[in-house]
This record gives C-alpha cells, structure tokens and sequence, in this order.
C-alpha cells in the first residue's frame, strides 16, 4: 500500500535555475568558457615546449626551420635526398593500392558470401587469406614480401622494384581488411531487401548489383575510408625496404646531418595528406546520422 | 658512419655517408689535456664511475668487431676501444659494452655511454649535434667495376672523367664522384646500393665508388651483388682513392670533457705506432689495395 | 470453375526440428482469390514463400501451371518472375524512386525495354494515386502509400499470381483501408491472389475460398460463409471469436 504521505503532490513552486557555477556552461557564457580553455590548454602545452629543460635542444633538432626546408628541397650535390619528393613515391604507391585493395576487397567478401558449391575451395582460400593478412603485422608483411619474392628469382615477379612490393605488401593487407567492410556493408543491408529482390525473379548477381551493393555503399564509406587514410598513412613502412619516400628520406637526412627536422617535415606532409582526407569523411559520418535522425 | 641497411643480396653494412667536408679535415675538438692528468682526472667524468662505458651497434660486423662481440678485444673498434682504456689507465675489466643503435645514438638528451664506436664518419653538420673525437680511422672510396671492364686498366685522372658512374643516394662515394672526379656524364642516382649494383652488372653503368670495405665485399666472391648468368661473381676493386680527410670519430655527448682525454689516448697510439699496428692487424685486405689518382 | 494452376500436396516444411508445415494440401484456380488465416506462427508466410521457392520445401510437391516445382530443373528465378510477392514489411527499395522501384522488376528481371515499361508503370501509379510523386524516394511515403506502391511493384511483373503476406499487419489502423480498398479493386478485375491475412471482414468479402491453419495444419477449408459463420472445427471457432 502507498503511504499517504507520499503519495501526495508537492506543493512548492520549484525553481529551474542551474547553480552558479554550472550558469557559467550555459548559453553565452559557454562560448567564453570555451575560448578560454581552449587558450589555457593549448599555452599549456607550448609553455611546456618551450621551457622544458631539453626544450632548445629539441626544438633545433625537431624544428630547425634550415633543416627543414633542406629536408623538404635536398640537395643533389649533397648526396642528400628530398623529402617533399619522396612523398610522390608514397602518393603513387597509395593511389595503386587504393584501386587494387577496392577491387580485391570486394572480390574476396563477394567469394567469402556466395552459396554454389562449385566455388567452395575459393571460399575456403578466401577465408585463409582474411585470416593470414589480417593477423600477421604489416610491418612483417613488408619484409617478407620484399626480400622474399625477389629472392625467388622468377621472372618478372622477382624483378621488380622494392616500391612495388611494398605496394603490394599494403594490398595483401588492406583488401583483407577492406573485405571485412564490405562484408558488414552487405549484411547491414536488411534481409527483406534481398527477399523482396528475389522473389520480382532478379537473379542473384543482379540483386547483389542493383540493389544490395547500392545501399551496402552508404554504410560502408565511412569505415572504407578510414581504412584508406590508415593506408595512406602506412606508406611509411617502404621506408624499411630501402625505398626513398618521406620517411626514409626524413631519416637519411637525419642519419647525415644529426638532425630530425626532416622527420618533422614528413609528418607535416602526412598530415596536408590526410586531413582532407579524415575531415571528409567525419563530415560524411555526420550527414548520415542526421539523415538517419531525420527519417525516423 | 653507417646506416644499417638490408640489401637484396644479402645483409650488407652500407656506409652511407653524408655531407663530409671532405677537403677540411679538422674536427672540433677540446684543448687536449695530458695523458698523465687524464689517468686521475677520468673517474670524475666518466658515465659510471670506475667504468669506461662504450656503446656500438647490435649486430656488430666484421672486421669492425669478430663474432658481434665487442667484449672480445678482437675487430678493429674493438680493439681501438682497449687501446684507448688502456692509455688511459682504465683496466680491461673496467671496460663495459653497451648496445646503442645508430639512430638513436645522435638524439638529443642524455647520452648512456662515455662514447659511441660504430664507424661513424665525422661532418661539421653533425659536430653541431655530438662531439667527436679524432680520426682513429681514415677512410677512403675506391672504384668497383666489371671484371675486364676498360676502366679497369685506364684510370688516369682524364680517363676517369670519361666513365658512366652510378651510385646509392645519400652516400659518400656518391659525393665522391661529383666533388672529386667530376665526370663528363651525369652521376646516376639509385634508391639502393643493390639497385647500383644490378645497373652495374648490366653495363648501365661502368663503376661505382664506395668505401673500400664496402666495395671489397662487393668485390668478393660470396656478395652475390654483381654476378654472371652461373651466378659467379664479376665485380672488381679497380683500387683506392687517397683519404681526403674522411674520417670515423667517436662520438660523445655534446661538450663531454672526456673527449680530450680520449684524444690524448689517440695521439699517444698514433705517435706510438700501435693504431697503425691494429689497422695492419685487422683491416690488412682493405690497407692493401692499390691507391688511384681521381 | 477455372483451371487449377497452383496445386499443393501434402507439402512439409522444417526448420530444424520444429515443423512449421505439416501436410498442406491446397488447390488454387485462376482469377480466385483464396485467404490464408490463422494465428501468428500458424505457417501461412512459410506457406506463402515455399510456393516463391524463397524457402525449399522438405515433402510433398507443389506443382504450379502443371510443373512440379520440386523438379531439379526449375529455375527459380523464372517462377518468382510470374508469382508476385507483397510483404509485411513493404521491403521497398530505399535507394531507388518510387517509379524505379516499379520498373527494376521489368526492366531487370524481364530485360524489358525502359520506354516500354514506363508507361505502365505510371498507368499502376496512376491507379494508386501517386502518380504526381512517382520522382520521390519512398521513405517520403506514408505505409499505406509505400504498401501500395509495393503491390504495383509486384503487379508491373504481371504476374500470373499474386501471394500476399499480411500487407497490413504493419501498417498504422487508419493506412489499412487504403491498401485493402486496392486488393479488393484487385479482386474484382479477376487477379488470382493466395493471402495471408489477419483482416477477416476484408476475407469474407473477397475470398472464394478461406483456409484456417494451426499449427502447420490445415484444420478447415470452405468458402467464407462455411468458415465464418459455421466452423466445423473447435480451434477454428476459438480462433473466430479471439480475433472477432
């Protein structure tokens, strides 16, 4: 039984005002609170560079402006290599993989989904393949793909150049990963849709085509490219096979000159790389929430 | 110095050197004090006290150090390294190794080691970063070629501007060429010394220079880097430049006093005869190849 | 009466151990129109989709236009082509307009000509009042439109049969109507329709044929007068009043 006592209403005029402390996050006030922790942390951390006892010394061997732009330009006759040239090895190599690690990607989820039993030795490779790339490091992929292919001698696959290899070396990987998202873009698509295709007599290529794959897209973009941007990203690794990209160019400038600027500067390359790149897609990531909020 | 590297004939040192100044050869260096003072004053700036603390690479090559172990007293740096503590009164017990990788062994911050021996060249860029000793090794370039090769009989100074050179970027031996031989046609850069090495072995190129220990393994007949359709090896150290002021240095912490104390254990091996002795000792095959005028 | 051209027999269907049709047998004739009650779970849809093959069954046959379907050599794909299924759950195709999503089936199913479609596919719209927003995307529709427009989608297929699986459970009680209004439309142009349903006003009136099923099995069949007001069984009875 409910006490009489409690089951009464209250009778007082409550108040809705926050406490004072808290008015300060609310409405106007908020934008000031902001900026000023904004300005706080970020003075903060550069006090912290800029007096920390190795301070100087880090800034001129991370931040030297000289050496950076030596890095960035190089110099020929100083048998020193560029840093900002090297980056064109890691677009190039990024740009091939993409396509390849896109096609492959879908290849393997397509094979890891279908039904015919003709095709089962081809799904059993498939998961093989998800299993092996998506569990070895990609660092060790690298070295074996790079010093192991061409030791085998054959022609042609054996006489490639190390950047190759590292592109390949990135695709191995990436399309293991990338046929993952595929995979759950495709079951994310409700089983109705494929019902519904089926039984208008579509066949099961032409669902997949015109109507899964169409709608597995939107659920699979975000995630793809952040895949991409961790692609683009590991480019870097070429480095360990010898390959002069940004990296390796940062670090022999570094191994010449006792000097880490370089490095420095690959980074800010890597960044005017993948920025774009990340800022797209968390704008995309967004307008499909909202879309998603919209329509419910 | 060097930069370990992986080539694809096999795991091969490479010295990659950089920016030498090649026609100067006068490193910055602490006013050398006396052997004697050294003897008593050493405790006080040593890492460890009581210990000579030395740092090299892991893996250590050879002729540099035998069997990567550099407490065994056997190698060239090895033995530099004994040599030093020995002048200096520190007892071979008292010496201790450490493992320092290159690339870390420049960084900036506190340094864990009294100095650094890992065939590290000195340049006036990289005196700005650590201090180095003094020479304890010259080091020099030669030419590698194809066996029957023409440069291989005709390398007079005007004969060798007329030759196809190739090389690995970021290298001495590539600032060899354009400083010193200055060749008619343009230098051809590779990314490797392995890619160098295939140009080389299909006559895109006649020779490459690199430093003698380099290009005497180059040479040799298990490198595997420049070889015939059987496999056998076809490259051949046509000879050796003069030193032109290239040197390996110890490397110390920036301003570490115990540099001109380890100066002074050098000159006294020096003047003594006794680095002359361990050059002859281990690094005889290099010493003996017949010198070029570039 | 007109030719039998869907024919159930004795049809099992299991999933697992649970047997969800237990002996099914079924005559359907064209231009009749045949009601499917019963309770949730009491196999009607299972019953729906084996005859659309979307679900193989474990005994006897079904045989549709004289062909046994059980028969190895039947491509499925050419049966769905001529048995249109409507869903609960509208299944419309979110990233195609409402005027593709009638023409996918023609256009990519029967590898009929674009142009050719079109015009009866807006003739279908037209028909369902939504002609004018045939460029809209479907999630712009309300259930009733989106159901409707899930029922032309089938019929653009002209299908030689039509099955329905409870079109209306899902839909809001006052978008109900509309769509029923278009099935009963349907039936009175002669479209031969097999239908699950929980609407039994709306089976009465359409019907010629009424089957009650329980638990996998068919306990009654009759015309609606039979069924409705003069259940021969106790379950149908039961079932009758709890739902009435």
């Amino acid at each position: 039984m409910v006490n009489e006592t409690d089951a009464r209403l209250s009778e007082e005029t409550p108040s809705f005002f926050a406490p004072r402390r808290k008015q300060l996050l609310l409405g106007r006030r908020a934008i000031v609170a902001s900026t000023f922790s904004t300005v706080l942390i970020i003075g903060g951390l550069f006090a912290v560079f800029l007096l920390a006892p190795g301070g100087a010394t880090v800034r001129h061997f991370f931040f030297n402006p000289h050496d950076m732009w030596q890095s960035f330009v190089g110099d020929h006759r100083d048998a020193l290599s560029s840093v900002g040239l090297g980056l064109l090895t890691n677009i190039w190599v990024f740009l091939v993989a993409e396509v390849f690690v896109l096609t492959f990607g879908l290849a393997i989820a397509w094979t890891r989904m279908t039904k015919s039993p003709v095709l089962m030795p081809f799904r059993i490779l498939a998961i093989i393949y998800s299993d092996i790339f998506r569990g070895i490091p990609v660092l060790l992929v690298f070295l074996l793909i790079g010093f192991g292919v061409p030791a085998l001698q054959i022609t042609f696959i054996s006489n490639q150049s190390l950047a190759v290899y590292g592109c390949v070396s990135l695709i191995l990987t990436y399309s293991a990963y990338v046929a993952e998202v595929f995979r759950a873009g495709i079951y994310s698509v409700p089983h109705g849709q494929l019902l519904a295709a089926r039984s208008l007599g579509l066949t099961n290529a032409t669902t997949m085509r015109r109507v899964i794959l169409p709608q597995a897209v939107r659920t699979v973009v975000p995630p793809l490219l952040n895949d991409f941007i961790s692609l683009q990203k590991d480019t870097a690794l070429l480095s360990i096979l010898g390959v002069i990209e940004a990296v390796q160019a940062g670090t022999i400038y570094q191994d010449l000159r006792f000097n880490s600027s370089g490095l420095v500067v690959a980074s800010l390359l890597f960044l005017a790389m993948t920025i774009p790149l990340t800022r797209f897609t968390d704008n995309l990531i967004a307008r499909d929430r909202n879309r998603r909020l919209a329509s419910s | 110095m060097r930069n370990l590297r992986f080539t694809l004939a096999g795991l091969v040192t490479l010295a990659t050197i950089g920016t030498v100044s090649l026609s100067t050869s006068v490193s910055a260096n602490a006013a050398t004090p006396s052997l004697t003072s050294c003897k008593t004053s050493i405790g006080s700036s040593e890492y460890t006290k009581g210990k000579l603390t030395v740092a090299t690479d892991n893996p250590a090559y050879t002729p540099w150090f035998v069997s990567n172990t550099p407490s065994n007293g056997k190698g060239y740096e090895s033995a530099v390294a004994y040599g030093i503590a020995k002048e200096l009164g520190v007892k071979k017990s008292n010496v201790v190794w450490v493992h320092e990788p290159f690339n870390s062994s420049f960084a900036p911050g506190p340094k864990r080691f009294d100095f650094d021996i890992n065939e590290i060249s000195y340049t006036s860029a990289r005196a700005q970063a650590v201090t180095f000793s003094n020479s304890y090794y010259d080091v020099q370039q030669s030419i590698i070629a194809l066996k029957g090769s023409k440069i291989v009989k005709d390398h007079t100074p005007a004969e060798l501007k007329t030759y196809q050179y190739g090389d690995q970027i970021g290298t001495t031996g590539l600032l060899f060429i354009d400083q010193h031989i200055n060749p008619t046609k343009s230098t051809r850069v590779y990314n490797s010394l392995a890619d160098a090495a295939s140009a080389l072995e299909t006559k895109q190129i006649d020779a490459i220079v690199l430093d003698t220990p380099d290009g005497q393994y180059m040479a040799s007949s298990g490198s595997g880097e420049v070889v015939n359709s059987k496999g056998k090896n076809i490259a051949v150290q046509v000879g050796q430049f003069p030193s032109v002021g290239e040197h390996y240095g110890l490397l110390f912490h920036k301003g570490n006093q115990l540099a001109g104390c380890v100066n002074a254990a050098i000159a006294a091996m020096k003047s003594s005869g006794s680095l002359a002795a361990l050059q002859t000792k281990w690094l005889s095959i290099y010493t003996s190849v017949p010198v070029i005028e570039p | 009466m007109n030719e039998v051209i869907l024919e159930l027999d004795s049809v099992v269907k299991r999933f697992g151990d649970n047997e969800v049709l237990r002996g099914i047998s079924l005559n359907l004739h064209r231009h009749e129109v045949v009601c499917l009650i019963g309770a949730s779970g009491s196999g009607k849809s299972t019953l729906l989709r084996c005859v659309n093959l979307l679900e193989t069954i474990d005994g006897g046959t079904i045989t549709l236009f004289g062909q046994s379907l059980t028969d190895v050599r039947i491509d499925p794909d050419k049966v769905r082509r001529h048995t249109g299924m409507v869903f609960q759950s509208f299944n419309l195709f979110p990233h195609l307009t409402v005027l593709e999503n009638v023409l996918v089936g023609p256009v990519r199913a029967l590898k009929r000509k674009r142009s050719d479609v079109h015009d009866e596919a807006m003739q279908l719209l037209d028909r369902i009042g939504l002609r004018e927003r045939s460029d809209e995307y479907p999630d712009r529709l309300s259930g009733g439109q989106q159901q409707r427009v899930a029922i032309v989608r089938s019929l653009a297929m002209r299908p030689a049969l039509l099955l329905l699986d409870e079109v209306t459970s899902a839909l809001d009680p006052s978008l109900v109507g509309e769509v029923l209004d278009l099935l009963r439309d349907l039936a009175h142009t002669g479209t031969t329709m097999l239908i699950a349903t929980h609407e039994m006003n709306f089976a009465r009136d359409v019907a010629q044929q009424v089957v009650y099923l329980d638990g996998g099995v068919l306990v009654e069949k009759g015309t609606p007068e039979e069924i409705f007001s003069n259940p021969q069984h106790e379950s149908t009875r039961l079932f009758l009043e709890r739902v009435r």
